[in-house]
């Protein structure tokens, strides 16, 4: 399995319930498209993140399928309805087997 | 010396009585100024055309003028339509702030590709039409009379009955009418104002000394800044100490970037002085060892590969050159070339927290809009660029701005001061984006009639358009530095154009005709290498290769003007060539004399072009004659040598462009427009003129120079 | 003064129009995808839409009109939708109309998101459109257009 670069993520530490927060995850890699060449022109391979999920409490919350188009350390920004104190877990996959995690607690208070 | 602002109208002007006399700067105070007076103004009657009470016809230009006149070029075409008075007309910038809010009203604002007239011929004839109908139907419906039963001419509509108005009555009554989408252009036959050449708009200011450039722009409270930058390209900035600058008279701070640090003082000459004397070190990465020798080397790599990408390949080269006659092989060489722009890079800019403005002679308003905008993080709605006539662009002012980022990072740094960010001519040298280093080997079979039957050219060179848009290379062929080969016009029954991209650290650029100054002299000069080993004349064995191509027509046209017929006069030499490039045609002859066999006397240079269409032939016979001085020039003089990673030339002393006394007594320009299409005319007469030379430097000496630039090889101009 | 590198979009008027119609398909009319899109992008809708109709409207993709280089072009996708359990938007899709491959992006979403706005950063190869389409709970078919200029690629 090769290794991916750091993940950050921004979660609110806490919401009131029905609040929609607003969420940003970035991953640390080349996302290499494939089509960008070395120095004699040649094709440099690709190496891309394939896939970014969002899970909250257990339920995927948030899918993203990326193709080579999607800039260097993917980033993104979504949203989730507050609805109860848990656990978001944000998981990249790249498609030479690559995984990263990263995991954020948010307090949600009625 | 003093300033005062002028505002409350549209135009604001700053004077500048300084002690040499004034320089007034007028611009377009956007937005506020223009809302606060929004009354006052005339409308447009379209987005491209205002037309005042008092008939002044101001008509609004997209692209840059830089001296080849399109100031004068775009507005014919419009005015041709327009039916207006001629001398009513006042060009303007087309405001790229408006562009941008507009959604790219203007289309295309970027300059180079010779593209000013043939790309925008259509929609700029169009806008002309467009408005001359909407003033007709205003009349009419003044009038209560059929539109079709008016004319207009010389800015006057007139009815059958005998009515009439003028454009500058009915403009404002025209401009609230919609704008038709497909008016009809005239038909050919009916230009008056296309094919002459009036006096052009942009030359009295610049022959007076009036005209303002960027590195003319003074503001009031301004600073000035001068900046050094990694010596090597893609290395980093890793420390200065600012202490031993921070003393020194008229210093006010400095201000660092990933690969550059500059100083601003109250004069520019303070804060060069300072950042000369700025202890800086740099991390010059993995690139501090690279040389010329090592990147011939590196290109060589790409002449000895067993395989490289094809870019043309008609019937069978390798089996042509086997059995051949006679098997003639050469290689040819051009070095790095400098803009050398006579203004360096510069870029005043003022930021505010709500926005920026910047004052660029640009090539591209919409590159130097969002590089403003990208540096600063303001929006481009809130962004303003100025853009100033060029002092000589050549390619450098287009798509990297890195000035203009620079000038506004360090803006960002003194909120509500504006900062006039010049580059010394020693930064300009050193930090260009170079025409690229090329090396090719060239192949080709004859048979025993001397018939030329097959042909391989293999080149190695540097890619420009992968640094810029990588996806137009396909297969590894960049489609740009390949032109004259994979579009070589010659009946070559076998050909096979190879290309092996070799890329270095060193920044290439497009400069002015791009591969069309390199390939044209390592083709052109071949064919002259096979005319000679198939004993015939150069100008007779090309003939017969070009059948049928527009290419022949500029060929016979300088041989005839050149009397190729007859011999050269005693001690005189020819050469000639022909290339095709940006939409047009042109040839060349080049007439030499060479004494002591090292000085070259350049007695006379014929140039043809067929452009199809010519809009101002005067402005093209500039257009040719300032080419075959930027040929002459190259060949001879122009050189960027890289050593320890950087560039060894940092002026004029050592990188000498042509001057007055080289400049040949006669340069004979030749039109000979074939119609039905829009070429280019900045760039292309440039090819022709350097092979041209070659070739009749060799009818003189029987030296075949294979390498640029010829002091190289011991050669001179005579002055 | 200095290159002519417009090749893919200058001399190809035919495909100019193709683009022009793309614009006038998607963005003002209610059209079949295959109707009259360049080749590839055809291709990637029909893949991705088959024969449904994508209506204008509903979604706003916001983006910079020029960028220096795309390669890292900011962009946000706002869809008009709830985000209710009955009313929401499945998934949203990004397609770039000239690079080397049309599709950017495939997100999907749900009431649990609370509102439909995404943000990402992409890479455009040159000056092109950007059509941003959303699927929504009904199964209807929205979109955007949105043309951007990268001005690094605009040469000289």
């Amino acid at each position: 399995m090769s290794r991916m670069g750091k993940a950050r993520v921004r979660v609110p530490e806490r919401a009131a319930k029905g609040e929609v927060v607003e969420i940003r995850a970035m991953v640390d890699h080349p996302h290499e498209s494939g089509f960008r060449h070395d120095n004699m022109g040649r094709p440099i391979p690709r190496h891309i993140v394939e896939s970014f999920t969002c899970s909250y409490n257990g339920r995927e919350i948030f899918r993203a399928k990326l193709h080579p188009a999607v800039s260097t350390n993917p980033y993104f920004m979504f949203h989730a309805l507050a609805m109860e104190s848990g656990e978001l877990v944000f998981t990249w996959t790249d498609d030479q087997g690559g995984v990263a995690t990263q995991t954020a607690r948010i307090s949600v208070t009625d | 010396m003093t300033q005062t602002i002028e505002t409350g109208r549209r135009d604001f002007l700053i004077k500048t009585a300084a002690a040499t006399g004034a320089l007034a700067i007028g611009f377009k105070l956007p937005r506020v100024a223009q809302a606060a007076d929004g009354a006052a103004q005339t409308p447009e009657v379209t987005h491209w055309i205002v037309i005042q009470p008092d008939e002044t016809v101001v008509i609004r230009i997209a692209r840059s003028e830089l001296g080849q006149g399109t100031f004068t070029g775009l507005a014919q075409l419009v005015a041709e339509e327009l039916e207006c008075d001629w001398s009513k007309v006042r060009p303007e910038y087309a405001d790229v702030n408006e562009h941008v809010r507009r959604n790219r009203i203007f289309k295309d604002m970027s300059t180079g590709g010779s593209r000013g007239i043939r790309d925008s011929q259509e929609y700029v004839r169009q806008a002309g039409a467009s408005a001359r109908e909407m003033l007709v139907a205003a009349a009419a419906q003044e009038w209560g009379v059929p539109a079709s039963e008016c004319k207009a001419a010389k800015g006057v509509i007139t009815h059958t009955s005998g009515k009439r108005t003028t454009f500058g009555k009915v403009a404002a009554a025209a401009s609230k009418l919609e704008i038709p989408k497909e008016p009809k252009l005239k038909d050919q036959k009916d230009w008056k104002l296309i094919g002459t050449s009036p006096a052009r708009f942009d030359i009295p200011d610049k022959t007076t000394g009036k005209q303002i450039y960027a590195a003319d722009v003074r503001l009031p409270g301004m600073v000035y800044a001068s900046v050094v930058q990694c010596p090597v390209f893609g290395g980093k900035l890793k420390s200065f100490d600012e202490s031993k600058v921070k003393g020194m008279r008229g210093v006010k701070s400095v201000v660092a970037g990933d690969d550059w640090v500059a100083v601003v003082a109250d004069n520019w000459w303070r804060a060069n002085q300072a950042v000369k004397a700025l202890p800086v070190e740099w991390d010059v990465g993995e690139n501090g060892n690279v040389s010329s020798e090592s990147i011939k080397q590196f290109l060589r790599t790409g002449i000895e590969a067993k395989d490289a990408p094809v870019a043309r390949k008609d019937g069978d080269a390798a089996s042509a050159l086997a059995g051949a006659a006679k098997v003639i092989e050469a290689e040819y060489y051009a070095p790095y070339l400098n803009h050398a722009t006579m203004e360096p890079q510069t870029a005043t800019a003022l930021v505010t927290d709500e926005r920026v403005d910047v004052w660029v002679g640009t090539q591209n308003g919409e590159a130097t809009i969002t590089a403003a905008s990208e540096t600063a993080g303001i929006p481009l709605e809130n962004v303003y660029a100025h853009k100033m006539h060029a002092g000589g662009g050549f390619g450098r002012r287009g798509p990297h701005q890195e000035y203009t980022k620079q000038a506004v990072k360090i803006a960002q740094t003194m909120r509500g001061t504006p900062v006039r960010l010049q580059w010394s001519r020693e930064e300009d040298m050193r930090q260009g984006r170079y025409r690229p280093v090329a090396l090719v080997k060239l192949r080709a079979g004859l048979d025993k009639d001397g018939n030329w039957t097959g042909w391989h050219v293999r080149q190695a060179d540097q890619s420009i358009i992968i640094t810029v848009r990588p996806a137009m290379i396909k297969d590894g062929v960049d489609p740009i530095n390949t032109r004259c080969f994979q579009d070589n016009p010659y009946a070559v029954p076998n050909f096979t154009n190879e290309y092996a991209m070799r890329n270095t650290h060193v920044p290439p650029g497009f400069w002015r005709a791009v591969a069309h100054t390199n390939n044209p002299f390592f083709r052109e000069c071949f064919i002259d290498e096979l005319a000679l080993a198939a004993g015939k004349d150069p100008y007779q064995f090309r003939r017969p290769l070009l059948q049928g191509k527009k290419d022949l027509g500029v060929l016979d046209a300088v041989a005839k003007a050149a009397g190729w017929d007859k011999p050269a006069p005693k001690g005189l030499h020819r050469g000639i060539a022909v290339v095709d490039s940006y939409g047009s045609f042109t040839a060349a002859v080049v007439e030499l004399s060479v004494e002591g066999g090292k000085v070259i006397d350049v007695k006379r240079v014929i140039v043809a072009i067929d452009s199809g269409h010519v809009v101002h032939p005067d402005a093209v016979k500039a257009q040719m004659e300032g080419g075959v001085i930027w040929g002459l020039s190259s060949v001879m003089h122009e050189e960027i040598t890289i050593e320890n990673g950087r560039v060894v030339q940092s002026n004029f002393a050592d990188y000498p462009v042509l001057r007055l006394a080289e400049t040949p007594p006669k340069i004979e320009t030749i039109i000979v427009p074939s119609g039905g299409f829009w070429g280019g005319v900045g760039e292309p007469p440039i090819g022709g003129v350097i092979p041209a030379l070659a070739n009749a430097l060799f009818a003189a000496t029987g030296k075949r120079v294979r390498s640029m630039p010829l002091k190289n090889h011991g050669f001179s101009y005579k002055t | 003064m200095a290159v002519n590198c417009r090749i893919g979009s200058r001399t190809l008027p035919g495909r100019r129009r193709a683009l022009r119609s793309l614009a006038a398909g998607v963005c003002i009319l209610i059209v079949r995808p295959a109707a009259a899109t360049p080749g590839e992008l055809a291709a990637a809708l029909r893949e991705s839409f088959g024969d449904r109709q994508i209506q204008r409207g509903k979604v706003k993709l916001e983006m910079p009109r020029l960028a220096e280089s795309g390669n890292v072009v900011p962009v946000t996708v706002i869809v008009d939708s709830p985000m209710t359990e009955r009313e929401y938007v499945k998934s949203v899709h990004l397609f770039a109309e000239k690079n080397n491959l049309p599709r950017i992006l495939e997100v999907q979403l749900g009431p649990y998101n609370g509102k439909a706005v995404v943000s990402t950063r992409i890479r455009l190869a040159t000056t092109q459109q950007v059509l941003a389409v959303a699927v929504l709970s009904d199964d209807t078919l929205w979109s955007a257009v949105t043309e951007i200029e990268v001005t690094v690629s605009s040469c000289g």
